[in-house]
């Protein structure tokens, strides 16, 4: 199946006018999104995610390399037909309505506004505006802004969603009924490339992850395959009798906890270490293959001196 | 559909702006202290000089008119100019361009919001024009439509010059340069006495800058019912067409500088 999001060796490079100052926002980033993945595109700030995903609307012109965007040009008509974006700290025409700023997007996308009242009701309702549809924007909370910035992103039934920071402004409520609304869209086979700071959520729905830093992609592929470091397994067991100590499991970190004995082994001995557990008389209540969270892979990856240069 | 859904959004986004709002309110401030002349002129008609108060009253009307057409063109170049910085400077731009939307449909769309306000404009002034001949006790001899098409053909150019400048630059660097178009251009202007400029800059600065003498609605307040005749329609024609061709190269080069420019939040 043909990528949604192709970059191939994208090089981004900021002049300024009248100056040989040269700032390298991209280098040689080439990476691509499958249809229906959410991909989620990672880095600190300054790494250059911004720039990739105004590269990516055609809103920025590449200094070298290729975009393609459902196999057109970023920035091309039937391209953009087919994304729902939502820029980071959004802003709108404050004079609009909530109902009004969908109706000029509806006309804007070449469609007719006066037969979508339901849509746009219905819409309203899922970003939780509802009842809030005759105050101008103007008066709207950060978080108020945010929500019809994704109403809008979802207003013509995108193929590709593009979110920059879709929870940024949000409350920890606001930004889990969004994350449910974006697994709710991966669930109808929506492809969603979103970028976020905040990783434990990012990390509930992405299928597939790009961590850039200084305009260089530092590492990409599945979550799974990521996070999965499969180096060690930890093993919870009871009634541990005193005498099994450290010394005696060869190699393994023991650590009392008040639901267990918790034991670190490295994968190569979890067998050896569950059957010496076993032939001391303990319990073994529970036994997990040890996964990295997104975040410390961030930040291994991006704190990695001289990584990325 | 796309670029009419912009320009009614430009338009409201414009009546609604406080820096035109500001605008307009020192102008009815400056019309109200001109129309104290206009109020004794009319006061003295009633006396022994009646007939020369009777003459006078027109150039007054033409000279108030000239005014208020004037800050007619500076509005046109600000809200042109405001109307696409102020997209950029909030982010809601790339809201805009993310749909469907050619850069250059957003331009025209921008474009036909402010010739829809200028619209609102020339027909308030043209409306004063009668007004301010009533209260005067005179007679506007010339046809409505000149005062109409007129001053819109020269709005086109002043806005769409400021929406070219504003493509590169600030949009208080654009208007002040659009300013000093204005000035130049009536200093340039054919039957101009002024002798500071020599003949080759002034030339030269003649065919450079928009001859808005040209597209003057007020020379045609001055028409009294001794010196109407008829202007040939050919006269008319070439001035329009002059007016119209100078507005659409700025907003043809505008378009094409805006094609090619990053877009970012400013």
């Amino acid at each position: 199946m043909a990528a949604v999001i192709e970059f191939q060796r994208v090089t981004k490079i900021y002049r300024r006018i009248f100056s040989e100052e040269k700032l390298a926002a991209l280098s040689d980033v080439s990476f691509e999104t499958a249809p229906g993945q959410v991909c989620a595109f990672l880095g600190p700030n300054g790494a250059g995610k911004t720039t990739s995903i105004s590269l990516l609307m055609g809103f920025f012109f590449p200094t070298s390399g290729q975009i393609r965007v459902f196999g057109e040009p970023p920035g091309h008509l039937r391209a953009k037909e087919r994304i729902g974006f939502l820029p980071e700290n959004f802003a709108f025409h404050k004079f609009l309505t909530a109902p009004n700023l969908l109706r000029f997007h509806l006309r804007l996308a070449g469609r007719n506004p006066d037969s979508a009242g339901s849509l746009i009701a219905d819409l309203l309702a899922k970003v939780k505006l509802n009842g809030y549809e005759n105050l101008k924007i103007g008066k709207y909370s950060r978080g108020m802004v945010q929500r019809i910035g994704i109403a809008q992103a979802l207003l013509c039934d995108p193929q590709l969603i593009v979110l920059d920071e879709p929870t940024s402004g949000l409350d920890p409520a606001g930004r889990r009924e969004v994350l449910q609304l974006l697994a709710q869209l991966k669930g109808q086979g929506k492809t969603i490339f979103l970028s976020s700071h905040i990783l434990p959520e990012v990390e509930q729905i992405a299928d597939h992850v790009i961590i850039i830093n200084r305009g260089k992609m530092v590492r990409s592929g599945r979550l799974q395959d990521l996070l999965a470091t499969g180096a060690q397994v930890e093993i919870l067991a009871d009634r541990v009798p005193p005498e099994l100590t450290q010394s005696t499991l060869r190699g393994a970190i023991v650590e009392p906890t008040p639901a267990g004995m918790r034991v670190l082994v490295d994968t190569a001995r979890k067998r050896e270490t569950v059957e010496a557990l076993w032939a001391a008389g303990c319990d073994v209540i529970a036994m997990t293959p040890l996964r990295s969270t997104l975040e410390e892979l961030f930040l291994k990856e991006v704190d990695q001196p001289g990584g990325a240069q | 559909m796309k670029v009419r859904a912009i320009a009614l959004n430009t338009f409201s986004g414009l009546v609604r702006n406080k820096i035109i709002i500001l605008f307009c309110a020192g102008c009815i401030c400056v019309l109200l202290l001109m129309l104290a002349s206009l109020l004794t002129l009319r006061n003295m008609r009633g006396t022994q000089n009646a007939e020369m108060m009777q003459m006078a009253v027109l150039p007054l009307i033409a000279s108030m008119m000239t005014f208020i057409s004037g800050f007619g063109s500076l509005l046109a170049a600000w809200s042109a100019a405001d109307a696409v910085a102020s997209e950029m400077r909030a982010g809601t731009v790339l809201a805009v361009l993310a749909r469907p939307v050619r850069r250059w449909e957003f331009l025209l769309g921008k474009f036909l919001g402010v010739q829809l306000m200028m619209l609102v404009f020339v027909l308030l002034m043209l409306g004063l024009n009668y007004l301010l001949a009533w209260i005067g006790g005179a007679t506007i001899e010339t046809t409505p439509w000149v005062l109409i098409v007129y001053p819109l053909v020269r709005y086109m150019i002043y806005s769409a010059l400021g929406m070219l400048l504003v493509t590169v630059m600030h949009p208080i660097v654009a208007f002040c340069i659009v300013l000093v178009v204005m000035i130049g251009s009536s200093l340039v202007a054919p039957g101009n006495p002024q002798t500071f400029m020599p003949d080759w800059l002034r030339s030269g600065l003649f065919y450079v800058f928009p001859s808005s003498n040209l597209l003057s609605e007020t020379r045609f307040l001055t028409i009294t019912r001794a010196t109407l005749r008829a202007a040939l329609w050919t006269d008319h024609a070439t001035a329009l067409v002059y007016g119209l061709d100078y507005a659409l190269v700025c907003f043809v080069l505008a378009a094409w500088i805006f094609h090619s420019r990053s877009l970012s939040r400013d």
